[in-house]
């Protein structure tokens, strides 16, 4: 458990390191889909019950000992769905400014502005 | 009575009907806008009405209190939902005429960013906040692009990056509240908070206030501000100035308050970090020559009083604080739909292109002045009474120091403000040639600020409305209990 929890703080880590130190605009929109897949992954970890079974009532009524949490899985959707949403948009600006500028650096770009 | 829940979907549904109209008539986009927008506006003031004599619960789908999603409308709900309907009001009839690029798109995206807004101020679960915070986000990032100008994508870009790490965190401290309370729903959440261990409660405290906190700007996070706003139309301007940053400052304010309460080292948190806030903005805001720099350092700097004034945790900084927020948002919307007309008439941008707008346009001179003088907080305009009020409140709970910065605030921004009066009323070198201004730019920005002067003459007219605000905020076991229909 211990380990996972590091896992995610690593890529949550990596993603901010890389929104902060990269010149790059598409490098930059990686890094914030790799900070949000350590989110997600967080949400999946807090549902997990070792041994749970899936949330569904079937017809034989059987009584469950053990279920994953549902909450975080739906939540989870929905961030996925804004993430999505989102990181279409950066792409959507990002191609834009590559027509005005012709480059994908943040210095050249400044440069260019003067 | 189902109305609560149109004051979110109305502006959706009409949103998504925007497009299909379009196809069969183009002529109907702007009627039906503006229709839209009247009877949005009337029913917020008939709930608004009905939320003054007995707070409102409305649960989405009938489902059980615990189970679904439930909008809460007290006080401070009602307060914010009444500023919305006005300056969204105000905003979408001066859009019919400033608005000429992407016509559709624009009015798509605004009444998504209310309906968003609307359901920041409204809801009472913590996933439905977030939802509608990155709603609201989005539609922010697309709006300040839709000039399609080499300023906008970059202020766009800019702010997008800074949003989806603001959203990154508020995501963050959710699930970790989901994680030890086991429950969405504000009141559960708000019972089962206390057992938390110290740190996770702290841990939660810091995400909360980075995530809101670089979207309400304070201050080592508010650098995408000034850039987002030079690019922008004015109209968007005064909607993220009066309710994007005012949505998240109060889902700050509502979150802390439920889920912490005022303890000390919160209080003493929000006081100083407030007070340095709206120093610096001052500071930065005095060496801008952009007329949109200036405002926006300036909407910056009245977060702060705001924060202030909250952090006090006492009846009468609650008081105080949220009647700041609100006559913020007025006076906000009321400089930026005017410095909006003088960019839309002569092209002014700079504090020097203002020279002689003063007598070539008179009247909306005028109400521009009567804005600035309010937000300097001179007497009769309502900034003055906030202000006072805040000044007041800091004084009885003997934060001697963050009350003796308020009119060292105040002074700071008169010298800033100044040098805009000054550039209106000072003669230019040729004659300007001023087209006449179309009624609906002029109307709203007329009213807007007919509003700044008789809040501060009559402030009875909000104050009833505010008065109960600390009652659901300062003792949240009246909110829990108005959330489980108790």
């Amino acid at each position: 458990m211990e380990t996972t929890f590091l896992a995610i703080a690593v890529l949550f880590g990596l993603g901010l390191y890389i929104i902060l130190t990269h010149q790059n605009l598409i490098k930059i929109a990686m890094g914030i889909g790799v900070m949000e897949s350590a989110i997600i992954l967080l949400f999946i970890i807090f549902s997990y019950r070792p041994g749970g079974t899936a949330p569904i009532l079937d017809a034989d009524a059987q009584a469950y000992d053990l279920i994953v949490d549902p909450i975080p899985q739906a939540l989870s959707l929905t961030a996925i769905v804004i993430g999505a949403a989102t990181t279409a948009l950066m792409l959507a600006l990002i191609i834009k400014i590559y027509n005005r500028y012709n480059t994908l650096y943040i210095d050249e770009i400044k440069k260019l502005k003067g | 009575m189902d109305t609560p829940v149109l004051l979110i979907a109305l502006p959706l549904l009409t949103a998504f009907s925007l497009g299909i109209i379009k196809i069969f008539s183009k002529k109907m986009v702007k009627v039906v806008t503006v229709i839209s927008a009247t009877v949005h506006l009337a029913l917020i003031m008939s709930v608004v009405r009905e939320a003054m004599q007995r707070p409102i619960v409305y649960h989405l789908g009938d489902w059980d209190n615990l189970l679904g999603i439930s909008l809460v409308i007290d006080s401070f709900s009602a307060m914010m939902a009444l500023l919305i309907g006005v300056l969204a009001y105000a905003v979408i009839i001066y859009s019919l005429v400033y608005v000429d690029f992407h016509e559709l798109k624009y009015y798509v995206l605004s009444f998504l960013l209310i309906a968003g807004v609307m359901g920041m101020s409204l809801t009472g679960d913590l996933f439905n906040l977030y939802v509608f915070f990155e709603i609201v986000s989005i539609t922010s990032y697309a709006l300040v692009a839709i000039k399609e100008e080499k300023a906008s994508f970059e202020g766009a870009f800019k702010y997008l990056v800074m949003g989806m790490l603001s959203g990154a965190f508020v995501l963050l401290a959710i699930i970790l509240t989901y994680q030890v309370t086991g429950a969405l729903n504000f009141a559960q959440v708000a019972a089962n908070f206390g057992d938390a261990p110290m740190l996770v409660r702290q841990t939660i405290f810091v995400f909360f206030l980075i995530g809101f906190g670089t979207k309400f700007c304070l201050v080592p996070l508010h650098a995408w501000l000034p850039d987002v706003y030079c690019g922008a139309p004015a109209s968007f301007n005064a909607l993220s100035s009066g309710l994007v940053i005012k949505a998240s400052l109060y889902a700050f304010i509502r979150i802390v308050y439920l889920l912490f309460g005022m303890t000390t080292g919160i209080s003493q948190v929000m006081i100083y970090w407030g007070v340095l806030t709206f120093l610096v903005a001052h500071i930065l805001a005095y060496q801008q020559e952009s007329l949109k720099r200036l405002l926006g350092y300036s909407s910056i700097a009245q977060i702060g009083y705001i924060m202030l004034a909250i952090g006090l945790g006492t009846e009468s900084g609650i008081i105080a604080g949220s009647y700041h927020l609100f006559n913020d948002g007025l006076m906000k919307a009321t400089l930026f739909l005017g410095v909006g007309i003088f960019s839309y008439t002569v092209g002014a941008s700079k504090i020097d292109d203002l020279k002689g707008l003063g007598f070539s346009m008179p009247k909306v001179s005028f109400a521009v002045v009567i804005a600035t003088l309010a937000i300097i907080g001179l007497p009769p305009f309502n900034g003055f009474i906030s202000k006072w009020l805040i000044l007041q409140a800091a004084w009885e709970t003997e934060y001697i120091v963050a009350a003796f910065f308020v009119p060292i605030g105040s002074l700071l921004s008169l010298g800033y403000y100044l040098k805009v009066i000054k550039a209106l009323y000072s003669r230019a070198e040729g004659e300007l040639e001023v087209k006449p201004i179309d009624w609906k730019l002029r109307v709203p920005t007329y009213v807007l600020s007919a509003a700044c002067l008789v809040m501060g003459i009559i402030p009875n007219l909000s104050l009833a409305l505010i008065t109960n605000i600390p009652k659901f905020l300062l003792d949240s076991s009246n909110y829990i209990n108005l959330l489980l229909g108790r």
